[in-house]
């Protein structure tokens, strides 16, 4: 406890000192080396926690209305904070080499003061188990970040996606107050574990409480429909920002769904389906949305909200698994679902970095203006296609490993058999949908930006990564390929957060959890056969090749007038695939086309896919009193008091089926 | 497995594209009226092209000659969990089927991938289409195997394809994964009525189109996987609807397995023959078949096994 607070103190001294010195270079130093110290000593508490060696508990007293403060630090916290801090310390090293171009102009100690603040809000929220408390850390990690998002704040459009996200997260936190609130009045006190004497026994307000809980906690990850701030917020936002965002900060909402699972116990079957359905959308839409989307930022953002739902999919199958008795399924869940936490973390990160050092480079992250770069960055490519290949669940990269475990869970014979096995089922197959188009999107992004010809003569590359944008994106690429190639690493980190969940459900704890990771071992040998068995096909095609090959060009079926332009858009790209999902996918087309056989104005055609759930929200918002008007008048006289019985009698049940508290 | 079969097994592996190609093409030709190629042409041809020298277009980068290999790679290893033989498989662990649906997966994505890396708008177009009904067979592909899962109660791949003909309940999953994974086999494989594999125009663009620019071996592993995993998926359409039930007489079942595959082979050839190629805009219509017949098959499979049957 006692490095805690060093550490504390060191990152709040590195943000005094950001703020203070009179030179960016400096400054950068300087929240580089407190963010170094503060994450050294905060691991030096934290990994033999994660290791399964006793938990950390100290008790402050405090003045009323708080009374007392705990300071608790389980292997949930731990393994939050044992990936958290060194991530954002990486975000804070990619930084300096990301704002230096602005160095001149801007004073980019604001940034780094804020990244050590941000650092030091995990601490304050994964370690205290004090409703007020918490709340403060919540709202400091939230201001920090909507803070870091509004760094090119003279861009009108910056402002607006920063006061999006402003709005939307408080939005959440007043749901989350409610929730405490709720609590607070039931059991008098605001310590988490005097919540747990709440939660632990089914009543109609912990239904209630639940279900703020989960809008709070799925607003903070972007859950859908709470998604629409994010993929602004991610645009607009410098890239090291928009990878802590969405690998980082944003899963403190998931930390928070995580402690209050733990808090619940024993949670009924009903909000296991429900986690589980509202995920499995979440999942959907996001990769839908990440399929169509030609600012390369914007998909990112979009398929962050795809990989909070596969997470959530593996919590909701833990959840199911509690409620049944199922160890197994208790096991697999959530060590899929922490896994899977930890991994995207990892990838999305390098993703964003590559995505950022594409801005530096080219100033344009428009997939229709991009292509060939792989010839100018060629390490940012590399680290893009890595990072790819790992967010679409690609063996033998980290994605594979946790999707592989929730898969596993959905498929496994211990669910009933019977309708809820069926569902599982299904949600396996929706699960393998999301997979698919999530692997159209990445090829879609690279392909578009990194492979063929450029498309666009304005945008010139300029350069590859600096040194510490490189380095930073390697270390990541090291995670993303040994959590993938050696999953027993991955399993170590996860073992002791996935065996709190086990409680109540299992008899020996953590004997299934043993059993999922014995699961992952012949995925790991499936790993290296595939790299043998492909070391030895390069071998051979080598032997066969010997350097003999000729240079031509691409091969245009007879016609010789191509051009660049002809190449496939990242719009067209996905046309057809979208043209299946119309209702999802809206394009806004801006269009002149030419007229005639000789057109005398050459024509042009723009598309945007647009948020369609946040245009129909703006919309049912905006029109909901004429809307309900016209629905109402368009029901004739007789039907009308039958239509109003029949509302009264739906809301009779459900607030009957809340009363009773135990929905199917 | 002993060793035997694991050799038996490799063996089969190599060889069986190559059969199946030539059947494929036999049946073509008899119906188009033609005395038609040798049975091995195919490895005639793929000879042919390893003794060739590549051409490489300006635009390409390493991704280009990569891509084959990878395809190959992930067909061999797959190949190895699949129980080609019909009873079991070299490589077999929980959930293995999972492993091979997203081993597929990164071939596909590294045959795009190339695609795109030549900057042709045919190739591009190619690889859309590829990437669109790649996505969109996903769901059908783990919606049948999962439901073979429940309803065999195992998880391993080869041993979940032995659902059985046996009782009259079982029909309605077998007939239904049957009948999807053959779809899956004619978009994964890309057969008519999603692709013909004997042509790269502009109509069935999907396939060939996107391997235009290969030459030399490169072309040739991109083609021997693409037959390899045409050959696995048969092979699962032939254990899940072998009448002959493994348990009893391993032997005999091995030799109506292989005697479905030819049959399976046949059927390829004839719908090929006989059925023109779906519009583009039909063909998620046709995937949502097979979709469809393995949604009814895993409410047979829930209804049975929540009444206890």
């Amino acid at each position: 406890m006692t490095f805690l607070t060093l550490a504390q103190i060191a990152f709040l001294l590195g943000a005094a000192l950001s703020l203070a010195l009179r030179n960016n270079v400096h400054r950068a130093w300087a929240g580089v080396v407190s963010q170094l110290i503060g994450t050294t000593l905060t691991l030096v508490c934290a990994l033999p926690v994660l290791l399964g060696d006793g938990e950390l508990r100290a008790t402050v007293p405090w003045s009323y209305p708080v009374e007392s403060v705990t300071a608790h630090l389980d292997a949930l916290g731990a393994f939050f904070l044992v990936w958290s801090l060194p991530m954002t310390l990486m975000g804070t090293l990619y930084a300096v080499g990301y704002l230096r171009p602005q160095f001149a102009s801007r004073n980019a100690g604001v940034q780094f003061a804020l990244l050590n603040i941000t650092s030091f809000s995990f601490v304050l929220i994964y370690t205290l188990e004090n409703a007020m408390v918490f709340l403060l850390g919540w709202e400091i990690a939230a201001v920090a970040a909507w803070l870091l998002v509004i760094w090119e704040y003279r861009s009108q459009k910056t402002r607006f996606a920063g006061f999006n996200y402003l709005v939307s997260t408080h939005v959440g936190f007043f749901v989350l107050v409610a929730a405490f609130m709720t609590m607070r009045s039931a059991t008098g006190s605001m310590d988490f574990g005097s919540f747990s004497n709440f939660l632990r026994i089914p009543s109609p307000m912990r239904n209630v409480t639940f279900i703020l809980l989960a809008t709070s906690f799925g607003l903070k990850a972007a859950f859908f429909p709470f998604h629409t701030w994010l993929p602004r917020a991610h645009a607009a936002a410098p890239a090291h920002v928009s990878a802590l965002m969405s690998g980082v900060i944003h899963k403190a909402g998931l930390f928070g769904l995580l402690r209050f699972t733990l808090l619940i116990g024993a949670p009924d079957a009903w909000m296991g389906w429900y986690l589980l359905a509202f995920s499995s959308l979440t999942a959907l839409v996001g990769v839908l949305y990440t399929t169509a989307q030609r600012d390369l930022k914007r998909l990112l953002g979009y398929s962050s909200t795809e990989n909070v739902g596969i997470a959530g999919i593996g919590f909701g199958l833990g959840y199911l698994g509690l409620s049944w008795h199922k160890p197994v399924l208790v096991a697999l869940g959530f060590t899929g679902g922490i896994l899977h936490i930890l991994n995207h973390a990892v990838f999305k990160c390098l993703l964003f970095y590559a995505a950022g050092s594409i801005y530096r480079a080219t100033h344009t992250v428009d997939l229709e203006r991009l292509g060939g770069l792989i010839r100018k960055l060629p390490w940012t490519a590399f680290f893009f296609l890595l990072g790819g290949l790992a967010i679409s669940g690609l063996p033998p990269l980290n994605g594979f490993v946790s999707e592989f475990l929730i898969y596993a869970g959905l498929l496994h014979a211990g669910a009933p058999s019977g309708i809820e096995r069926a569902l599982l089922i299904g949600t396996a197959s929706l699960l393998a949908l999301v997979g698919g188009a999530s692997a159209l999107a990445t090829v879609r992004a690279f392909g578009v930006s990194f492979l063929g010809a450029p498309r666009d003569t304005t945008v010139h590359a300029a350069h590859d990564a600096s040194l510490s944008m490189r380095l930073t994106m390697c270390a990541h690429a090291v995670g993303v390929v040994l959590l993938g190639v050696v999953p027993a690493v991955a399993l170590r980190i996860v073992r002791a957060p996935a065996a709190l969940f086990m409680g109540p459900a299992s008899a020996p704890p953590g004997s299934a959890i043993l059993e999922a990771a014995g699961l992952l071992e012949p995925v790991a040998w499936t790993s290296a056969l595939l790299l043998a068995v492909f070391l030895v096909l390069l071998v051979g095609r080598w032997w066969l090749v010997r350097g003999r090959y000729t240079k031509h060009v691409t091969w245009g079926c007879g016609y010789t007038g191509t051009t660049s332009r002809m190449q496939t858009t990242g719009t067209s790209f996905s046309a057809q695939f979208a043209s299946s999902f119309e209702s999802v996918l809206h394009f806004q087309r801006r269009e002149r086309l030419p007229v005639g056989f000789f057109p005398e104005s050459p024509g042009h055609l723009d598309t945007y896919n647009v948020d369609t759930v946040e245009r129909r929200i703006f919309e049912a918002l905006g029109e909901g009193q004429d809307f309900s008007t016209k629905v109402v008048a368009r029901i004739s006289e007789e039907p009308r008091f039958a239509f109003g019985l029949g509302l009264v009698v739906l809301v009779a049940l459900v607030v009957s089926v809340f009363v009773r508290g135990d929905v199917p | 497995m002993t060793l035997l079969a694991v050799v038996l097994h490799v063996v089969a592996l190599l060889a069986s594209p190559i059969g199946m190609v030539g059947v494929i093409n036999r049946t073509k030709a008899i119906w188009a009226g033609r005395k038609g190629p040798p049975l091995l042409q195919f490895l005639f041809d793929l000879t042919r092209l390893l003794r060739k020298a590549p051409v490489y277009s300006h635009v390409t980068t390493p991704i280009f000659w990569i891509a084959p290999l990878v395809a190959l790679t992930t067909a061999l290893v797959s190949g190895l969990a699949v129980p080609l033989l019909g009873y079991a498989a070299p490589i077999s662990f929980p959930f293995d089927f999972v492993a091979v649906a997203y081993l597929w997966g990164l071939g596909r994505v590294f045959v795009i991938l190339a695609a795109l890396d030549a900057g042709s708008s045919f190739e591009g177009l190619g690889a859309s289409r590829e990437a669109t009904f790649g996505a969109l067979v996903e769901p059908a592909l783990f919606l049948c195997m999962g439901t073979l899962a429940a309803a065999t109660g195992h998880d391993t791949f080869a041993s979940i394809v032995h659902v059985g003909l046996g009782s009259s309940d079982r029909i309605a999953t077998t007939a239904g994964c049957a009948i999807a994974l053959f779809v899956v086999l004619q978009v994964e494989s890309s057969r008519v009525p999603v692709d013909d594999p004997q042509t790269h125009l502009e109509l069935t663009m999907i396939h060939e189109v996107m391997i235009l620019d290969h030459s030399g071996p490169d072309l040739a592993a991109l083609q021997y996987a693409s037959a390899m995993k045409l050959t696995l998926l048969a092979a699962l359409v032939a254990a899940v609807i072998n009448p002959v039930p493994f348990q009893t007489s391993p032997a005999i079942a091995t030799v109506t397995h292989l005697a479905t595959m030819l049959v399976l082979a046949l059927a390829v050839g004839c719908v090929e023959s006989l059925v023109a190629r779906l519009k583009l805009k039909a063909l998620p219509q046709y995937i949502v078949v097979a979709t469809v017949a393995t949604f009814i098959a895993l409410l047979a499979t829930a209804w049975r096994l929540g009444s206890g049957g």
